[in-house]
């Protein structure tokens, strides 16, 4: 049986096409949804501009690692750059990022549902049925997992489309736009920045997948578009709430780009919020799986059992530790309704750290590296 | 599969063995009310009204109840029903004047935090007793609920300037908004009608006073529709139809004075008085009186809105520009309550054709 139960084989690269859906959808997961509200002024519109853009300068350090030879050959890449010992430790440092990483993008998603959708259910039984998914899909092996990644970016790019009442009166009233420039600046707009730079955080996970992608030329554009769609995507939401709401009233909406949603009637439908709220759950749960896969392979790697196939019972074992965690979190330290809780202010922090540090750290090394040999 | 069943074991003691789903929407069982009446009750009560079954063929019941907190009246109702009351489908908030003196903001945050409540419900209020309309209408006009429903909705649609139809969000947007301040349709009801009285206007989320039927008309015409289907002016016998307007308002750098001009578009639908407009002298004339009639009267509405210290208008808006940073409400309005107005109209009348 476990010879069959193969998650990281490769039979074929992956182009522009899958790298550019990845990137982006990474970059809209969770926060995009609860950004608005923390960025409140109309001046931060700029804001959201700046930071994309030393996005996509970071993106151009992540790329030179992407195209080095040490990326394609992926775990041994990492061993020839550092020594065995440091990627042990870099592993279990990862294990860290990806499971409060998958934890707060499920547990906030899950509340989502649990606040719009079923009010009366258990917040337990949604966890286990996205992580069940998520385990269905990321069984599939690592190969089919990044392939669904177009059909996740497909099923919900059309969702911009349905901001654009938002932009045209009577909902949209344009004095809410003004002023353009900034009166004082806040330590809450620096917040606000931190908040788009950790959004835009995802792509660095792209390192973990080495054997899987290429051809090398196209790295660097697939990712700059997907970037690019981003920030695009978060301005229109952002202008979008801001046209619906005014800056005073956003402030106090706690998850105002579904509540803005709601205000939308279709004549076939009604609550036009639940299909798109479900509709998320494409990306959200293929972006799980993805990285339920990348801890699977980081525990495999600091427990040095790198070498030994993977069976099932590992990669079981490891989804119900996750599970666990979650339902534990849920159940004493999880605080709903208050959107930016410890584990979200953690996961904020986290993600722009990484994002940060690991294409830098990994381009330093290979300097080091060039330097000695 | 033993992995599998322990999942499951582990799940149950979460979940303490209940099922998942406790909703049950069974069309039979439920009773979506599409509207809440909302009054003053007794000992600081509230007193809720609604009509049942809203959907299916039975005979129509008329529920009030007497409660603390709004949503105990949901309780209260449940257990004294044989269906269970949903809010899936409240459409219309209806209330009280008396009230609305008292609390509404709280009224409408309890709505507003309910998943279950489109932002899309309308607020109303009402002068005078809705529950004996209701009692008196219930019996000659069978769906009266969905039909005053379909009104607001109809009014709302294409803002054809008829009444000031107010949704949940609106409502809420202006609350908030430092620049403007939200507005209520009012209606007055008694035993046998219910009608279109006007315009509330509120401070911030304090009901302060209503303007009337006329006044309204010029309500619609410079701030909230910009259109009018029907004018009548009978102080000079005259009828106005697809009236459209386009207002510019300046407001002068030290805030002192408001200059208000308005282009007014139109066409006589109607004339009752003595003078021949055929005639381009006589036509003229009248346009003049017209104007000066217009004039009049919205310099008496922003008169009357400075005086109440509220911005229903959004003249502040209009003082808004993407460099400057904009003062407190408190300070805008402190120089809004002394401000000279002047206000100049230029109405175009269309040929009358016969």
């Amino acid at each position: 049986m476990s010879s069959r139960f193969r998650l990281f084989d490769r039979t074929a690269v992956m182009g522009s096409g899958y790298i550019f859906a990845m990137v982006n959808r990474m970059q809209m997961l969770y926060y995009v949804l609860i950004l608005p509200k923390h960025l409140i002024h109309p001046y931060m519109m700029a804001g959201i501009l700046g930071v994309g853009f030393l996005s996509q300068i970071n993106l151009l350090i992540l790329a030179k690692y992407l195209t080095s030879n040490y990326f394609v050959l992926g775990y041994r890449g990492f061993v020839q750059l550092f020594s065995e010992k440091v990627v042990r430790l870099f592993a279990i440092l990862g294990i860290f990022f990806i499971l409060i990483k998958v934890i707060v993008t499920t547990l906030g998603y899950v509340e989502i549902v649990h606040q719009f959708m079923f009010p009366s259910m258990k917040t337990s039984w949604l966890i286990f049925v996205l992580m069940a998914s998520g385990f269905y899909i990321a069984s599939q092996g690592m190969e089919k997992t990044i392939r669904l990644s177009i059909i996740g970016f497909l099923a919900t790019i059309w969702v911009i489309l349905v901001y654009i009442p938002y932009f045209l009166p009577p909902i949209a009233e344009t004095h809410h736009l003004y002023p353009l420039v900034p009166g004082e600046v806040s330590l809450h707009s620096w917040y606000g920045l931190l908040m788009v730079w950790s959004a835009l955080s995802g792509p660095e996970y792209l390192v973990c997948l080495g054997p899987w992608i290429g051809p090398k030329e196209k790295i660097l554009k697939g990712m700059s578009i997907g970037n690019a769609l981003s920030v695009f995507e978060y301005l229109v939401l952002f202008v979008a709430c801001l046209l619906y709401y005014g800056s005073p009233y956003l402030e106090k909406i706690s998850f105002p780009v579904v509540n803005m949603i709601r205000y939308l009637q279709s004549p076939v439908f009604e609550r036009v919020d639940l299909i798109l709220i479900s509709l998320n759950m494409i990306y959200f749960l293929y972006l799980i799986a993805l990285f339920l896969l990348c801890l699977y392979g980081a525990i495999r790697i600091a427990a040095g059992r790198i070498n030994i196939k993977t069976n099932r019972k590992g990669f079981l074992g490891s989804v119900i530790a996750v599970f666990i965690c979650m339902l534990i979190i849920n159940g004493w330290f999880w605080r709903e309704g208050e959107e930016l809780n410890v584990w979200v202010t953690l996961q904020l922090w986290l993600g722009a750290i990484t994002y940060l540090l690991v294409p830098s750290v990994l381009v330093i090394a290979m300097r080091w590296k060039r330097g000695r040999s | 599969m033993k992995i599998f069943l322990s999942i499951l074991c582990i799940l149950l003691v979460f979940s303490g063995c209940s099922s998942p789903f406790v909703e049950n929407n069974t069309v039979e069982e439920i009773a979506p009310v599409t509207f809440w009446s909302l009054n003053k009750g007794e000992g600081g009560k509230l007193e809720i009204t609604t009509v049942v079954p809203p959907v299916t063929n039975e005979k129509k019941k008329l529920f009030t109840l007497n409660v603390d907190l709004l949503k105990q009246g949901k309780k209260e109702f449940n257990l004294r029903f044989y269906r269970e009351l949903k809010l899936g489908q409240l459409r219309m908030l209806i209330i009280n004047e008396k009230l609305a003196k008292k609390e509404v903001i709280t009224l409408i945050d309890t709505i507003l935090s309910d998943p279950d409540v489109s932002p899309r419900l309308f607020l109303v209020l009402v002068r005078g007793s809705f529950e004996d309309f209701l009692e008196g209408e219930r019996k000659v006009q069978k769906n009266l609920d969905y039909y005053l429903y379909r009104m607001f909705r109809h009014y709302e649609r294409r803002n054809q300037g008829e009444m000031s139809i107010v949704n949940l969000h609106e409502f809420m947007e202006k609350v908030y908004s430092h620049y403007s301040d939200p507005v209520l349709p009012i209606f007055k009801a008694d035993k046998d009608n219910f009608t279109y009285e006007g315009t509330a206007f509120f401070n911030e989320n304090k009901y302060v006073g209503s303007i009337n039927k006329r006044e309204d008309q010029m309500f619609q015409l410079i701030a909230n529709d910009h259109y009018l289907k029907n004018l009548p002016i009978p102080h000079l016998n005259v009828s106005l139809g697809q009236v459209r307007s386009k207002v510019i308002m300046q407001v002068d750098d030290q805030f002192k004075t408001l200059n208000i001009q308005v282009k007014v578009k139109g066409r006589i639908d109607e004339y009752r008085g003595h003078r021949n407009i055929l005639s381009r002298s006589e036509m003229n004339r009248m346009t003049h009186d017209i104007e000066s009639y217009f004039q009049r009267e919205t310099v008496g509405l922003v008169k009357e809105t400075q005086r109440l210290k509220i911005e229903p208008l959004e003249v502040g808006a209009h003082t808004l520009s993407p460099l400057v940073h904009p003062m407190t409400r408190r300070e805008w309005l402190d120089h809004y309550e002394k401000m000279k107005v002047h206000v100049k109209y230029s109405v175009k009348i269309e040929p009358l054709s016969l």
